[in-house]
């Protein structure tokens, strides 16, 4: 598992926090407007506490909680349901990408060097949106709502009379079993009454006269009048504040449209390409391109109670942001906060203080003693339950019950008020206020009750909150029972069937073994996790595991690498392109020239795709390239199937650069050395009884027997010439130049006289290709000799031959003859060939469609120099000019038949 | 009898790596080199003074869901890996022990050859035949 930014304490405590609902007033509603902000939204960066609270145990101890965080929602926010949530889950993962240019992460084990990214984001993004989008459930109480504040405005004609319509609206909501949804922990919840007043347009005196009217009625710890909007909207907008809503609000879609289109685009091409599965059904996918990235701004808090009259509230509430939305660009975000001075934070940050200390944490002091007392009374045990949870577990270990018994049942729910479930919402509010050793034993207890009830699903909630209360336990007074949460995750998976509490407890406990360096373990149960039914969890749970292989104190690297490629495979079929190809990039650096070419071929072409898709085409071109120029050992279909799919995107890459210089082919092999060059007319050795006196042509071996004898006899006929001596500058004539040829000089070559190059290509692969167009680049400086060529007119050099197609197999080595003719004087560089290059299986050659032009490059390299001591300690190769002709003005040219009857 | 027998050099690179044609060879390629992670720890597992008299044969690295993976190394680190049917019960340990001696003869006499460059892929015909002798024959 990579680094997290949180401590493992701090991430669990952050994952059940203090519910507490909201329900405002219309007035109250259009006062918090003017921030672009609902009430909810408005508290939300100041919900965690700064200064610690105590409150006192039912045995009279001082508990201290430290550092609580309650979470403050509009009474009728619905966790996302299944579809919604799985969109909001992948597109917060698709936004989390790593930072571009982050500092490398270096991990030397054994012989690899990988440069991994030590911390996961998304995988935290990911997390944490998961948490906080877990529905209520039937079983535990940890996330029902303990209290609600009713906001009401102070510019109300009867502020009081709202309070009691508010009030009896709560009521309403909570016991006339009309509504399912917002579930509540204990009948009767904890009401707050807040007067909200605007400084900017209320009147001050009368709404701390009716506070007072309020503190009469419902005691100072009930009740708090919050001023803010201390300032109006249109002055404050150029003056720099801080606004602590960002992190906090949207979280998910921040204004990122670039990125956000990239992945609904990717999702869009991949259909092109290939057949391959997308783990979106086609209705969610269709969502995720069509939704405006600023729309999903909206659901995070838009719920208030169902009845008429604030129904039509919430209307008028949901149309306006949604007009201001569209009504900004995309770049510039709403500006949060606009009426809100920093004297206006501080006010909101003492009623949160004031709301938390004495009104909640003395709330949930009372409860906790009065369901103490009534499980006391109802088990007839001796004083406390604590003494009782103490003999019970002080002496013999309460034998396990097997998993096999486990299985019989999931069925049976308490109703909500059943004795059974008084302890467990005994324990979860111990937990919330940071009481863990009370909360432990109280789910330890319940867990024997439900257990004993077989009462799977309660059970299973005892036992994952009983794990991580003993873990949070400080001084650990007992080690973490690792094999509670493994009971847990099985029974909710595997009796219950409900995914969504397994993953929470797999990500809890995961996270716990990770602190204790329990590495393996981790990897384990991660990997246990992975199911067929969602791809994202899977993909992101199966990087953590291979996290957990690298950190381990003997990192395993390749397990590492593998564990990498599955989950780049389903990030890739979650439609996470950019994930995919970090993962696969990441286990290429195991593979990566090794030896397993089987492997690293099968990453090279998922990288390739990939690429391509997220339109990196040269990066795509390069991933393909390499499948092909090792000699691949793939079967001849797969190479086949490689090919054609780097033509493809070779192609598509060429028409979206559109003209520039022309990219370098991989295929076929060139053997440049092999290269031969030919100057001058091409001639028929033999024609009829004429034989021509010469030994070189380019339909015969060089021989250097041969070459030899030629050459003393054309030394002999230039000392004739030159009346007995031999001129020093003397060098044999070559008119055809091989790579067993002396290419230290350049070559001369007449103009107008053709300068035939035959260059030789090798198939590396088991499928035919098909070049066509074939010929050569050069480049060519005018340089005129004695007489300047006259006018620039006309083309320096002619290509003379274009050789049409060539088939290359295996088998069959072509080499290809070209032609060039210049027609001016001057250095002539022969630079390589352009040809087109297609797949040349049978009947398919004609199609255009998979045919790519490019150039390969002629390079040669001399013989080795071996002269100098220098030279034969160190490698070194001298230059090979064969290419590099000079075009001298026309001379005589002599041709010498011999008749055959000579011979 | 093995569905995949592969050798791997001392620097993890494959030597050769055989699988039967019915399935998918890049899976085999994956899970033997992942297996080799194990292998390295249970070497690094043994006390330095015990390294000399270890044993050469690993036994069972892991199990999958469908294979079992064996695993054997030379004095000269070189590893030997042998992929079983999970299905294929009846297959004892010292079964697979005595395929690994042959193998190891067989590796043995390859390395005698003096044509034989040490870290080349292994090519040899008489190492082909020994092996295919413990392959599951695909009908």
């Amino acid at each position: 598992m990579a680094q997290c930014v949180q401590s493992v304490q701090e991430f669990i405590q952050d994952s059940f926090v203090p519910m507490v609902a909201v329900l405002c007033s219309e007035d109250a509603e259009r006062v918090t407007r003017k921030n672009n902000l609902s009430f909810p939204e408005l508290l939300r960066p100041f919900c965690r506490l700064t200064s610690e609270g105590h409150l006192r145990d039912p045995n009279n101890q001082v508990v201290v909680v430290k550092g609580l965080r309650i979470s403050v929602t509009g009474i009728n926010t619905r966790p996302p349901q299944s579809p919604e949530l799985h969109r909001l889950l992948s597109q917060a993962v698709s936004v989390c990408q790593p930072p571009e240019g982050s500092p490398a992460n270096v991990i030397t084990a054994g012989d690899y060097d990988l440069n991994i990214s030590a911390t996961t984001p998304w995988f935290e993004t990911y997390r944490e949106n998961f948490l906080q989008s877990m529905p209520a459930s039937e079983h535990e109480f940890l996330n029902h709502y303990l209290a609600c504040m009713l906001v009401v405005s102070s510019r109300e004609a009867v502020p009081t009379e709202q309070f009691l319509k508010l009030s009896q609206e709560q009521h309403r909501i909570q016991h006339s079993g009309e509504y399912t949804h917002p579930k509540w922990f204990i009948p009767n919840t904890l009401k707050y009454y807040v007067l909200l007043h605007d400084i900017s347009e209320g009147d001050e005196q009368r709404a701390d006269s009716v506070y007072e009217d309020m503190k009469q009625r419902y005691g100072t710890q009930g009740c708090y009048l919050l001023k803010i909007n201390s300032r109006s909207g249109s002055t404050g907008a150029d003056e720099q504040m801080p606004d602590p809503w960002s992190q906090y609000l949207h979280k998910t879609s921040i204004h990122n449209p670039e990125l956000y289109e990239e992945y609904a685009v990717s999702n869009a091409v991949e259909n092109n390409i290939g057949a391959e599965e997308d783990g979106l059904d086609p209705s969610i996918r269709d969502g995720v391109s069509e939704t405006p990235p600023l729309q999903l701004d909206h659901p995070t808090d838009a719920g208030y109670p169902g009845n008429d009259a604030s129904q039509s509230v919430n209307n008028v509430d949901e149309t306006r942001p949604q007009k201001q939305a569209s009504g900004t660009s995309h770049t510039s975000p709403t500006p949060r906060g606009t009426c809100l001075t920093l004297n206006d934070h501080d006010h909101i940050r003492q009623f949160i203080q004031e709301f938390t200390f004495r009104g909640f944490l003395p709330h949930i002091e009372k409860n906790i003693r009065q369901l103490n007392d009534q499980l006391v009374s109802r088990k007839g045990l001796s004083r406390s339950l604590f003494s009782a949870t103490k003999k019970l577990f002080g002496g013999g270990k309460v034998p396990e019950k097997s998993i096999a018994e486990l299985k019989n049942t999931a069925g049976l729910l308490y109703p909500s008020e059943a004795p059974e479930l008084q302890i467990r919402k005994m324990a979860d509010l111990c937990f919330l206020v940071q009481h863990y050793e009370l909360a432990y034993n109280c789910y330890h207890t319940a867990k024997k009750d439900f257990l004993s009830d077989q009462a799977m699903l309660y059970a299973a909630g005892a036992l994952e909150m009983a794990a991580v209360a003993a873990f949070l336990q400080s001084g650990a007074p007992r080690p973490y029972p690792a094999h509670y949460m493994d009971t847990a995750i099985q029974t909710y998976r595997d009796v219950c069937k409900n995914m969504l509490l397994a993953e929470r407890c797999c990500l809890l406990s995961a996270e716990i073994l990770k602190s204790q360096v329990k590495f393996s373990d981790a990897a384990t149960l991660l990997i246990k996790m992975t199911s067929e039914d969602s791809d994202l969890r899977s993909a992101l749970l199966l990087e953590q595991a291979a996290h957990c292989f690298i950190n381990m104190r003997s990192p395993m690297v390749r397990k590492f690498a593998f564990h990498m490629i599955l989950a780049g495979h389903r990030f890739s079929k979650a439609g996470q392109k950019r994930h995919a190809l970090r993962c696969y990039s990441q286990a290429l650096q195991v593979y990566k020239g090794k030896g397993w070419t089987l492997a690293e071929d099968h990453i090279n072409f998922t990288i390739g795709r990939q690429s391509f898709t997220l339109r990196q085409p040269e990066n795509a071109v390069a991933a393909f390239r390499h499948i092909l120029i090792n000699d691949s050992k793939q079967s001849a279909g797969q190479q086949a199937a490689f090919l054609r799919e780097y033509l493809y995107v070779y192609k598509s890459m060429s028409q979206l650069s559109g003209d520039g210089s022309l990219p370098q082919l991989p295929l076929p092999c060139l053997h440049s050395s092999q290269t031969r060059v030919f100057f001058g007319h091409e001639r028929r050795l033999a024609e009829g009884e004429k034989q021509a006196a010469t030994h070189v042509s380019l339909e015969q071996e060089f021989d250097r027997d041969l070459s030899q004898l030629w050459r003393e006899l054309e030394e002999r006929v230039v000392s004739v010439a030159n009346r007995g001596t031999v001129p020093i500058t003397f060098q044999p004539s070559q008119c055809c130049l091989n790579s067993q040829t002396d290419n230290l000089r350049y070559p001369l070559a007449v103009v107008e006289e053709p300068i035939i190059v035959e260059v030789v290509f090798r198939n590396p692969l088991k499928v035919p290709l098909a070049l066509s167009a074939l010929s050569l680049l050069w480049k060519f400086t005018l340089k005129g000799f004695s007489d300047p060529q006259g006018g620039a007119t006309g083309e320096t050099v002619s290509n003379e031959k274009e050789v049409r197609l060539l088939i290359v197999s295996r088998l069959f080595v072509p080499e290809a003859r070209l032609k060039l003719l210049p027609h001016k004087t001057g250095e002539l560089h022969v630079l390589g060939v352009v040809y087109n290059l297609g797949t040349g299986e049978v009947g398919n050659s004609e199609g255009d469609l998979v045919c790519v032009r490019g150039q390969q490059n002629l390079e040669i390299q001399g013989p080795r120099l071996n002269m100098t001591k220098e030279e034969k300690t160190s490698v070194g190769y001298g230059p090979d000019r064969r290419l590099d002709p000079i075009i001298t003005p026309p001379m005589p040219l002599l041709e010498l038949f011999t008749l055959q009857e000579i011979n | 009898m093995a569905v995949c027998i592969a050798v791997i050099a001392k620097e993890n690179c494959p030597l050769y790596i055989r699988s039967v044609p019915t399935q998918g060879e890049l899976k085999f390629h994956y899970t033997v080199h992942t297996s080799l992670d194990v292998v390295e720890e249970k070497i690094s597992g043994v006390g330095k003074a015990l390294a000399d008299q270890r044993e050469l044969y690993l036994g069972l690295l892991y199990p999958t869901e469908d294979y079992k993976v064996y695993g054997y190394v030379t004095n000269s680190k070189v590893k030997f890996v042998i992929v079983v049917d999970s299905s294929n019960t009846s297959l004892r340990d010292n079964e697979i022990r005595s395929m690994f001696r042959k193998l190891h003869n067989s590796f043995t006499d390859v390395m005698c050859n003096p044509f034989y460059n040490p870290g080349d892929p292994i090519q040899s015909k008489a190492f082909d035949s020994i092996v295919s002798t413990m392959m599951v024959q695909a009908c």
